[in-house]
């Protein structure tokens, strides 16, 4: 029928072809690999390896749901601290890279034109050496016989190495450290389009530049704290590395509980039902934004 | 206090804004604003008119305090304000572009100075009301900015400036924005809200006509001084050099010699005319001089004009209909070109003339003024 072809022929003309690319890309690096940890979610573990899902042994499919990580997960105090500890750690790493991020980008921005895309190489040099690296830098600074230890203790400061390491410090200094790019670069690009104008017409109306700052500068720059925040917690909450090597068995944070689940109790439907409520637990605040978004635009 | 620019040039005027040998000078070598003197009168709309990159905005920023003069001072009321912040100066800026802040509201941009001022807020709602009124803006209170329209923005701009009750109102390019013919039946509207709040107003402009519709007093402005200061009037019909001359408005001018220096008139010898002007001038014989007259001061007929002084004959090259009135192009025998403006006052074009013609230009001995070279 007339609506038939005009449905295939729109789906591959040039228009509907590019647009079908990022699509294709989505399904199959994206929705694909979560259904696939949907579905081992609700399996289980038989031997090593995982329960399937459809039984075709009588000759039509039967489906098998299997609830029980889920439950172990809601009835396990344990898991849903350590989601609590990580939204927690998450959030105070967002906040304090905020904190620290938005003077940061409000002066580069700031700066005289020609210095700013050197102020933005040197935010993004730390990226030119491994992650990795970078982290057991961090170690070998807080450690007790460490650097900073060493040195506080050969000036005479303290007496007895401080306990930086695999505390609730060292796995802040760590995630703070890696992730205040991610809370810069958006506010930087958020900024430096600031209109000036809008702080003069301030001025002019009677706003001291402190007030303007408050009245002007942070409301007309809420998508930018809105977009470093989110760069900021959504990879946080899921950090593995940084508290598997600076956190220490004390820092609960999810991650490494999906690892443990994973790597030590080779319980796949279980370490997959953590990362679902992970996912959730991300989308959540990602759907909150999206909201806010929708409805800023359509004010 | 609705006071017509008119009465306010009265023997003794209250000086409001005295700005006294300001320079500007721009990181250390471009001159913007080049030793410029003005007193601006309260009740007064005071305009500075002149090409671009002239320096207009530099002296209003100025003004406002967003720069700092390099030499010179800037007194308001008689109290020196030329290091004060602009968030303490009782002056208020309407912005080119507006400036509106856009998470805002228009209540609560027109609102904004007045809290700053911590007036009560029974009374900020009162004066909103009342500017939003003046402006016939009630409807769009609750509007953001950029829900509104170029002419809708630009009257809750003039409003939110006004609010405060300024001793001084400065306006940059206040209508560049809009289109021609918004941009005449606003200026009057801007007039009359400027005169009904009764603000002094130093207006910003590059458009002449604006100039002349708004301002009472008009400095023409050039390479960061100022050329001529007067009323409209005076700088269009009495222009006191050839730079004004041509900016304000248009004008033919014609290079000469003057050939017969007395008290009652003077004659200037021009190679396509001898001008036979009524009135005496500060010269001398042999001088030369520039004589200038304005397109709709002369007048076109197919018939040679008596006497031997004030016309010239030449060839329709170019007819430019305008509606109200026609401009002709007319090639004078020495080649240069001049322009004449006819009313078109009937319905069949008023002198009949057509391209190809020949015809006589002729003007009174009123109708030019000599410049200096
Ligand atoms: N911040 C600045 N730094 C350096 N030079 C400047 C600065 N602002 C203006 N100038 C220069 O000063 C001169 C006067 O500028 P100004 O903005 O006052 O001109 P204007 O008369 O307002 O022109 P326009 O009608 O185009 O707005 C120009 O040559 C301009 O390039
Ligand atoms: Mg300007």
């Amino acid at each position: 029928m007339a609506t038939k072809q005009g449905f295939f022929s729109r789906l591959f003309d040039g228009k509907h072809a590019v647009i079908s690319i990022p699509y294709f890309w989505f399904i199959m690096l994206a929705a694909i690999p979560i259904l696939i940890i949907l579905k081992i979610s609700l399996s289980e573990m038989q031997g090593t390896s995982v329960s399937n899902m459809i039984d075709w042994s009588n000759g039509w499919p039967k489906l098998t749901l299997n609830f029980s990580s889920y439950q172990f997960i809601f009835s396990d105090s344990l898991y849903l601290k350590t989601y609590l500890s990580s939204i927690q750690y998450a959030l105070l790493t967002t906040l304090i890279c905020l904190v620290i991020g938005y003077p940061f980008a409000y002066f580069m921005a700031r700066s005289p034109k020609h210095l700013q895309p050197m102020l933005l190489m040197l935010i993004m040099l730390p990226f030119w050496t491994s992650f990795l690296l970078r982290i057991y830098a961090w170690k070998t600074l807080l450690e007790n016989n460490g650097i900073i230890n060493n040195a506080l203790m050969s000036l005479g400061v303290i007496d007895t190495p401080i306990a930086m390491m695999n505390t609730s410090f060292s796995l802040m200094v760590g995630m703070v450290y890696s992730y205040l790019p991610f809370m810069i670069l958006p506010l930087y690009a958020n900024l430096s389009k600031l209109d000036i104008r809008y702080l003069e017409a301030a001025a002019d109306l009677g706003t001291s530049p402190f007030k303007a700052f408050w009245l002007i500068t942070v409301p007309l720059s809420k998508a930018g704290i809105i977009a470093g925040s989110m760069l900021v917690f959504i990879p946080t909450i899921g950090e593995y590395v940084i508290p598997e090597l600076l956190g220490g068995s004390s820092t609960l944070m999810i991650g490494r509980v999906l690892w443990n689940e994973f790597f030590s109790n080779n319980d796949w439907p279980m370490a997959s039902a953590v990362a679902v409520v992970m996912i959730l637990l991300i989308l959540v605040p990602m759907a909150i934004y999206n909201k806010s978004q929708a409805e800023a635009e359509a004010k | 206090m609705a006071t017509a620019p008119k009465e306010i040039n009265q023997p003794a005027p209250e000086v409001l804004l005295r700005v006294e040998n300001v320079t500007k000078i721009y990181d250390g070598t471009v001159k913007a604003v080049d030793d410029v003197s003005l007193t601006v009168n309260k009740g007064e709309i005071f305009a500075l008119l002149g090409g671009s990159g002239c320096g207009k905005s530099t002296l209003l920023r100025m003004m406002a305090g967003f720069e700092t003069p390099t030499k010179g001072k800037i007194h308001l009321a008689g109290q020196d304000i030329t290091n004060l912040p602009p968030y303490q100066r009782p002056i208020n800026m309407m912005f080119q572009s507006y400036a509106l802040f856009p998470h805002l509201s228009v209540w609560e941009n027109i609102a904004f100075g007045l809290k700053r001022d911590g007036m009560p807020k029974g009374q900020i709602a009162e004066r909103v009301e009342k500017m939003l009124n003046l402006a016939q803006l009630g409807k769009f209170a609750q509007r953001k900015p950029h829900q509104l329209s170029g002419g809708q923005q630009q009257r809750v701009a003039l409003v939110r400036s006004l609010a405060k009750r300024p001793q001084l109102l400065l306006l940059d390019e206040p209508l560049g924005a809009l289109d021609k013919k918004l941009r005449e039946t606003t200026q009057l509207e801007l007039v009359n809200i400027i005169e009904e709040v009764g603000v002094t107003c130093v207006l910003v402009t590059h458009d002449q006509e604006e100039a002349m519709t708004m301002a009472s007093r008009i400095a023409v402005m050039s390479e960061g001084y100022f050329l001529q200061v007067g009323e409209p009037d005076t700088v269009y019909e009495m222009p006191n050099s050839r730079k004004v001359a041509d900016f304000i408005g248009n004008v033919n001018i014609f290079d000469g010699v003057i050939e017969e220096d007395e008290a009652d008139h003077v004659t200037v010898r021009c190679p396509e005319c001898v001008h036979y002007v009524g009135h005496g001038v500060s010269g001398h014989t042999g001088m030369e001089v520039g004589v200038a007259l304005r397109p709709e001061k002369i007048m076109l007929s197919d018939k040679k004009p008596k006497g031997e002084y004030n016309w010239c004959q030449g060839e329709v090259i170019e007819i430019v209909y305008f509606g109200a009135h026609t401009t002709y192009h007319l090639k004078l025998d020495s080649g240069k070109v001049i322009k004449a403006q006819e009313l078109n006052n009937t319905r069949d074009l008023s002198c009949g003339l057509t391209w190809g013609d020949r015809a006589y230009a002729h003007w009174n001995d009123l109708a030019m003024v000599v410049l200096a070279q």
